[in-house]
């Protein structure tokens, strides 16, 4: 038993003075990236560009997030980074409000806050690295759809969840750019995939019996683009019903090629980490402050600056042509 | 199990919770040590910090409140899976009250807590009245009041904006400790006295443990059980209302998962998930040691290089979790094996018993 | 007639929801769709005909969508290293079976209450392969779709395999002694063990056999795409107890039946479709679903208290 216990002190001893040991000679900026869930490959693309940041700046990148979806528990994430007394976060809010408490509470200790993807309320924030404005995606989403069908029958959405505010988002731009201008095109169902591919290709299959005349599926949740393809794809109607969404290439290469899947429409993700990483880091050193009108991040160059959005550029339409070239 | 007459010294020492609590400290001075570190520039961070000590108090409260709501429902040999869906339920409808019917705060959660209780009456009532098993009674309410909670928002409305004097209660301290911590506490006296000190929950341990001779000797059994289930619902709206304050939104999927790791609590705490035996003591120090686990996790140098904290602690709760039941019922077996066959060789039982007649 | 009272009255719910379905939406009934809603639903029957067994058993396994995705991902990788498929499906039922081994060991080796140990195993796998795969999809050479097979011909295969599983058992456990064995423990261990069955034994075999069943399930899955999400499977675990109960199998054991079951998981499967077929809203699917559970339940309790 006493042997047991001098060996534990020991462990305790050694692990002790190896994290001392690491924290005097490792005087590094530490930046923490959030993403909303961490299984997803979405998330995981733009954390190869956080990656690729932190090495060329030489900072210590940590990341962690909820396995699922959840408000809750980026807010306790948040806390923790808070107490760990790391130098600045960078945050893709689940929630706008929600995640806004734990965000004052950092700056007020002092830590700089960048939102990427998704913005928490703008005094919770220094800046928002803005991939695209909802309204944007919802409107390439729309005029994508619009031209494959020459602006005019019905189609379906297939969502991640009901309740995901991101999702609600874009819907709500992309029922508003329909009312707008496409008065011919019908949005028949909007049927959620709890962000599984499966459920999306059983949805699609019912949908597409359901509706006898639908003639495009709309996937706004990376899961749901390959599933709906899928599901065309088996259900005999390439060409017939159309896929559009958003999605990674990766995913969707197979369905691009085989003419399933007509676009595909993402940033690029490893560039939005980057970009966001690189932000960050010049808050924390102070070159980077607010009301500044534009932001050189290393190899990408030069980005606008729009109040306090980051700008990050359009949002990019993969299709057969283009594909191949993009590996995330 | 239960510590209310403890025979000797030596028993009161290898009781479960004693056990709990020792992995409890054990846990904290690991993490204390092993977590806590002087950050670039020169502040003492990470576990061993009085701020992160109140942050893993906050983020427990709900599980924590939980967790006390499912102590007397398994200790009567029930259980209640639903207890994480009502929250949600009971957060939408709070914010309902408060902001499209336009009642004062105070109203609005008092009528919330009365949803639960309802929420709660209707578990109780088809489990009671037509003596149906409550694992798949409350499967179903699961399901219903997750779906309820969607269908009154469409998915769509998250309830926010609440006054500051509200997220008091969530986010700020009083009297030195996060606000609701204090209702946390109060909660569990109140529980505690209810379980420990009263006959009324005494009785919960004859009902979970023999249902049948309980009626013989005359206890009201489905009034008794109706009362856990409706106390269940009761504090699992109080959670509703506190998770809603921290967070300062209402939305459909608040405490998704969380009557998992409210099970796992009271399990790990030395409730019989048979029914029967069980401490309210031993919940708290269950929850404890999941919040302890969890944030402590987070702090490791090593553990946040690995990008694996959520999921680490995830894991290490299951192993836990299957520890402390194989050592719960490890003493229990090996007399049962002794019994069994009194015959020489007492030692080196199969994994697998099969006792002859 | 009235042994069959509770499995008819589901097929009879069944019966009333296809007919409203032709009735309302008669576009629910082309062959194509059918089959693939039919195909998509085949791996849950064989997780659901693993679930019938172990609560007839009076036990319950809640990890099993847990080891549907964490054979899913094994298989997918082995497969995307061009292991041919008749070496991957008996890998993947062998994974399945000794995760189930576990499961099971645990119940009915030191009987710990089957409920908190597959807690405890669904949250641990789970974690486990998300901290290993990071969520990240598994993707497969094309000539793993459908065995290799055309697609029609591959989703009979996947419907054949999983009725015949269905058949098969629901045959052997009302005319097989083993089959008998189980309801005998399930209806009361201690009557069980006097009788000179071996109820450790029967309660361990049954979770080899839903871990095997979860493993051939996975497999079958994966089959039906050229892609593996990690996730798939989330879920399982309440669909197919529901889809078990909803069928009449007793939650307390010893009653109930596979047919019962099928039906159940025919009358679960139809919601989502029907919804997307009536133009109904989606937000009403969970509510109408955890409405169907306590129907069925509620309906059990009523009955067996008019008989007491």
């Amino acid at each position: 038993m006493k042997s047991l216990l001098t060996r534990l002190g020991l462990a305790a001893a050694l692990l002790l003075g190896s994290v001392s040991g690491v924290r005097a000679a490792d005087p590094k900026l530490v930046v923490a990236f959030l993403p909303k869930s961490k299984g997803n490959a979405y998330f995981i693309s733009c954390k190869a560009g956080a990656d690729k940041a932190a090495k060329e700046l030489g900072i210590e990148l940590l990341f962690d997030g909820p396995t699922d979806s959840n408000a809750a528990k980026q807010n306790e994430i948040v806390e923790n980074w808070i107490t760990l007394g790391v130098d600045a976060i960078a945050v893709a809010a689940e929630n706008k409000e929600g995640i806004s408490t734990a965000l004052r509470k950092a700056q007020k200790q002092g830590i700089k806050v960048v939102t990427y993807d998704a913005d928490s309320m703008p005094d919770a924030r220094s800046f928002f690295v803005n991939q695209a404005t909802p309204e944007g995606i919802g409107q390439t989403l729309m005029d994508e759809a619009a031209r494959l069908l020459k602006a005019e029958g019905e189609f379906a959405m297939i969502t991640a969840s009901l309740t995901a505010a991101n999702q609600r988002e874009w819907q709500k731009h992309i029922e508003a750019r329909l009312k707008e201008k496409y008065p011919k095109m019908k949005l028949v169902a909007v049927r959620p995939c709890d962000d599984l591919k499966d459920k999306a290709q059983s949805e699609a299959t019912a949908l597409m019996s359901a509706n006898p005349n639908l003639k495009l599926i709309m996937a706004i949740c990376s899961p749901g683009v390959p599933g709906a393809a899928e599901a065309v794809k088996q259900a005999g109607k390439t060409g017939k019903v159309k896929v559009v969404g958003l999605g990674l290439p990766n995913e969707n290469k197979r369905y691009v090629h085989e003419g399933v899947t007509d676009s595909v429409i993402l940033w690029n993700t490893g560039d939005l980490g980057y970009l966001t990483i690189h932000a960050a880091v010049s808050l924390a050193k102070g070159t980077l402050k607010p009301g500044a009108k534009s932001y050189t991040a290393g190899k990408l160059g030069s980005f606008t600056i729009a109040g306090d959005n980051i700008l990050l550029g359009k949002p990019f339409i993969f299709n057969k042509g283009n594909i191949d070239q993009f590996n995330f | 199990m239960s510590s209310s007459q403890p025979r000797n010294w030596k028993a009161l020492l290898l009781s479960h919770e004693m056990l709990l609590l020792y992995v409890l400290i054990a846990e904290w001075l690991f993490f204390y040590f092993a977590g806590t570190t002087v950050n670039r520039r020169g502040v003492t961070v990470g576990f061993g910090t009085v701020d992160r000590q109140f942050d893993i108090l906050r983020h427990s409260c709900e599980i924590g409140l939980l967790a006390l709501a499912l102590t007397p429902v398994i200790i009567t040999a029930g259980i209640d899976l639903s207890v994480g869906s009502l929250l949600g339920l009971c957060a939408i409808l709070f914010g309902k009250f408060w902001k499209d019917a336009g009642l004062p705060i105070p109203v609005a959660a008092f009528l919330a807590l009365g949803c639960g209780a309802l929420g709660g009456g209707l578990n109780a009532a088809l489990i009671t009245s037509l003596r149906l098993p409550p694992l798949i009674i409350t499967l179903g309410t699961y399901s219903l009041f997750r779906g309820l909670a969607e269908a009154i928002t469409r998915g769509a409305v998250t309830y926010t904006d609440f006054p500051a004097g509200f997220l008091f209660v969530g986010q700020e301290r009083w009297l030195g400790l996060p606000t609701q911590a204090w209702l946390f506490f109060g909660v569990a006296a109140a529980v505690w006295l209810l379980v420990h000190r009263t006959t009324f929950g005494r009785s919960f341990r004859t009902i979970g443990f023999a249902p049948e001779g309980a009626r013989y000797a005359g206890l009201p059994v489905e009034r008794r059980v109706a009362m856990v289930y409706i106390l269940a619902g009761l504090i699992a709206a109080l959670a509703a209302i506190i998770y809603t304050a921290r967070l300062g939104q209402a939305k459909a999927d608040a405490g998704t998962g969380y009557e998992l790791f409210a099970i796992t609590a009271v399990v790990l705490g030395g409730t019989s998930i048979f029914g029967g035996t069980g401490s309210v003591h031993g919940t708290l120090l269950g929850v404890a040691a999941i919040a302890v686990l969890k944030n402590g996790l987070a702090c490791l140098p090593a553990v946040m290089r690995l990008n694996a904290a959520e999921d680490m602690s995830g894991l290490l709760t299951g192993a836990l979790l299957l520890l402390a039941l194989t050592g719960s019922v490890l003493p229990k077996l090996l007399s049962s094996w002794r019994a069994h066959r009194p015959a020489p060789a007492p030692s080196a039982p199969s994994p697998n018993p099969q006792p002859s007649p | 007639m009235n042994r069959y009272f509770r499995e008819l009255s589901v097929v009879g719910a069944l019966g009333a929801v296809l007919i409203a379905m032709a009735v309302f939406a008669p576009a629910f009934y082309q062959p194509q769709p059918l089959l693939s809603l039919l195909t998509r639903e085949a791996p849950t029957l064989v997780v659901a005909c693993g679930m019938a067994l172990v609560i007839i058993c009076r036990q319950i396994d809640i990890s099993v969508g847990s080891m549907f995705s964490v054979v899913s991902v094994c298989a997918g990788l082995l497969a995307a290293r061009g292991w041919p498929l008749l070496l991957v499906l008996p890998v993947a039922m062998l994974l399945g079976a000794l995760l189930g081994a576990f499961n099971g060991f645990l119940v009915a080796g030191l009987r710990l209450p089957s409920i908190v140990v597959t807690l405890a195993t669904m949250v641990a796998l789970r974690q486990g392969l998300n901290m290993v795969r990071q969520g990240e999809f598994v993707n497969m050479p094309d000539a793993v779709q459908w065995f290799g097979l055309s697609q029609s011909a591959g989703q009979w295969l996947m419907v054949a395999i999983a009725l015949a599983l269905l058949v098969a058992l629901g045959l052997a456990m009302r005319h097989v002694a083993a089959g008998r064995f189980v309801y005998a423990v399930g209806t009361d261990a201690e009557a069980a063990r006097l009788a000179g069955i071996q109820p450790q034994l029967v309660t361990f075999l049954v979770f080899v056999f839903i871990g095997a069943f979860t493993g051939l399930a996975a497999m079958m899955n994966i089959v039906q795409s050229p892609q593996v999400q990690p996730l798939s499977g989330m879920g399982l675990e309440l669909k197919v107890i529901a889809a078990v109960v909803v069928g009449g199998v007793a939650i307390s054991g010893g009653r109930g039946n596979l047919w019962g079951a099928f039906a159940g998981l025919l009358l679960l499967a139809c919601v989502a479709p029907a919804l997307t077929h009536l133009h109904i809203e989606a937000y009403w699917e969970k509510a109408i679903q955890g409405g169907i559970i306590l129907l069925a339940v509620v309906a059990d309790g009523v009955r067996s208290r008019k008989q007491n």
